[in-house]
């Protein structure tokens, strides 16, 4: 298990890095190539001392590209980097140079990483500047123009660079298009399945409990003795509840709250609803990331009540007051306007619903007049999120 | 004594509705249609007083049914039956000629008034926001704002026709057209 897990991350590793792998590989071979030639064939008169560097350099630079990867101004190392290879070029003595491939692994992350025309830019530019260092090294006799052979070797060294880069550049760019249209098609078929589920939640399972409660709810109470007429009562509140939890959960998969914080959502909505000219709202304080089904339930019986207010209260300013307490976090909607009608409100769905999804997610909910008897206040306090304290 | 039919696409509601309608005194289920096409037949065959209408049928709504019903004659009464508890669709359902609007989670006593309330040729229907109302005003073409208001006020379509002296059938082709614009649409609620 532990294994498959360590082979399954590196080769996450990879993929993540798959740009700076492939330039590992390339400039250790390179400079291993570098240093073969070197040492078997007469090239300088250092070329111990330059093979010596060439060890040394590779992982160096591949340390410094590797912490620099992400820096913004990665390019002034990339372009070091490729300084430093045309250096050991220039070193060498002469432009075919045993340094040729080493170099040209200085081209990959600016190729994968900088926008294609960028990238193919610095192509040119690496083969402008090699040229520079063939004309420096003093290896380009007249006749390079006439010689064919000589001419195509200069030619090849000069059009390699620019082949790399373009190549390279291609590559990224379809790789991370491949990438996006696979997370597209991944969230379209998400959505899809919740939209499926959300309707059958709706048209058969809702349905279902909506037919049980009618023929519960058709029991004639004075039938039962008290334990029945209790047992009744309950039978009905759950099925009640359980469609409040329907609702939700349909809401829930048809406009996900994403994992988005309860607060942010919250002054979204304020937002939206203060558009409508009706009332003001004000969103003060902030609430703790809640757990998905705390966050759903708390988000939604708050939007009830920012709408109850705007629609009935008749009122022209709002607060919604959010808080975080060792107890346990509160939210607070109070409004300035008519209040609730006195005496025993005959409770709407929507207030039913709201105290059934507080009753689900196990928080105290609170409805009444508000602040020194003006207007109404919901309050919710939300259970602790590790349970009683 | 109400002859009612029961138009519902989903067999548990069907089934409990006759159930639960069949022992109420006063109230007899004649029949259940479960879409559109089941709908005719059994209308001409058993000729309800009451059709207890759900609001979201398979390929057609139940506002696009109740227009329809309510140009048979003699029309019967109809209460749209919804499972979504929203307001919204409180001003469609009384311009597609609704007698009443129950919603699904209502307990059976309350269905069975509402029944009888629709019988007696009462409408229930939810009060109409200030806002729904203003927000319908805003939906639909200004020329029909004065057939929307007398409508929405309970006048019955003969009279509004007559009030702006045109014929019936424009009105009913102006109501199609409104209904068609305040439609909820099921998914976004």
């Amino acid at each position: 298990m532990t294994g498959r897990r360590r082979e399954l991350s590196t080769l996450r590793t990879l993929r993540q890095h798959r740009w700076f792998a492939l330039l590992s590989m390339t400039r250790v071979v390179g400079a291993l190539l570098a240093v073969a030639l070197l040492l078997v064939h007469r090239v300088t008169h250092d070329d111990p001392l330059l093979a010596v560097i060439t060890a040394l350099w590779t992982p160096i630079s591949l340390l410094a590209l590797r912490q620099t990867e992400d820096a913004e101004w990665a390019p002034a190392v990339w372009a070091l980097d490729a300084l430093a290879a045309l250096g050991l070029v220039l070193a060498g003595g002469d432009w075919r140079s045993p340094f040729y491939v080493f170099a040209l692994t200085t081209l990959i992350l600016p190729a994968t990483a900088l926008p294609w025309r960028t990238a193919v830019a610095w192509g040119l530019g690496f083969s402008g500047l090699y040229g520079v260092v063939a004309l420096l090294t003093q290896k380009l006799p007249v006749d390079t123009l006439t010689n064919t052979i000589r001419l195509e070797t200069l030619a090849t060294h000069l059009f390699v660079p620019v082949v790399v880069t373009t190549t390279l550049a291609y590559s990224s760019v379809l790789l991370e298009r491949l990438r996006a249209a696979r997370g597209q098609s991944e969230r379209l078929a998400l959505q899809s399945e919740r939209q499926r589920i959300a309707w059958e939640l709706h048209d058969s399972a809702k349905q279902r409990v909506h037919a049980a409660h009618l023929m519960v709810s058709a029991l004639d109470p004075r039938g039962f003795d008290h334990q029945g007429h209790d047992l009744l009562g309950g039978a009905l509140s759950e099925l009640r509840a359980a469609t409040a939890d329907m609702e939700t959960s349909v809401a829930e998969l048809r406009t996900p709250l994403d994992g988005r914080p309860v607060d942010e959502l919250l002054r979204e909505r304020a937002a939206e609803l203060t558009l409508s000219g009706l009332a003001r709202i004000d969103v003060l304080g902030r609430l703790p990331l809640l757990p998905p089904l705390v966050a759903a339930h708390a988000y939604r019986i708050a939007a009830e009540a920012l709408t109850n207010a705007v629609r009935h209260a008749a009122c022209t300013k709002i607060t919604v007051t959010l808080g975080d307490a060792p107890e346990g976090a509160r939210l607070e909607i109070a409004d300035d306007g008519v209040g609730m009608p006195p005496g025993d409100r005959p409770s709407g769905h929507g207030l039913r619903s709201m105290h059934g999804r507080a009753e689900t997610i196990g928080a105290q909910l609170h409805i009444g007049p508000g602040p020194g008897g003006r207007g109404t206040s919901v309050a919710l306090a939300l259970p602790h999120p590790g349970g009683t304290p | 004594m109400i002859r009612l039919l029961i138009v519902d696409d989903h067999p548990a509601m069907r089934a409990g509705l006759t159930a639960v309608l069949r022992a109420e005194p006063g109230i007899i289920p004649l029949a259940t249609a479960s879409s559109e096409l089941d709908l005719e037949p059994t209308l001409h065959r058993t000729k309800p007083d009451v059709v207890l209408l759900d609001y979201h049928l398979p390929g057609a709504d139940g506002l696009k049914l109740c227009r329809r019903l309510k140009r048979e004659v003699p029309a019967p009464a109809v209460l749209l039956y919804s499972a979504y508890a929203d307001s919204s669709m409180v001003v469609p359902a009384i311009l597609a000629g609704a007698d009443g609007l129950l919603n699904k989670s209502a307990p059976a006593p309350e269905l069975y008034d509402a029944l009888r309330a629709v019988a007696r040729g009462d409408r229930v229907l939810p009060p109409v926001p200030r806002e729904l109302m203003e927000a319908a005003g805003q939906a639909v073409d200004s020329s029909d704002l004065p057939i929307l208001a007398m409508v929405v006020d309970g006048t019955p379509i003969s009279e509004v026709a007559e009030a702006l002296r045109i014929p019936v059938r424009d009105v009913s082709r102006r109501l199609d057209g409104m209904i068609e614009r305040l439609r909820v649409e099921i998914a976004a609620v």
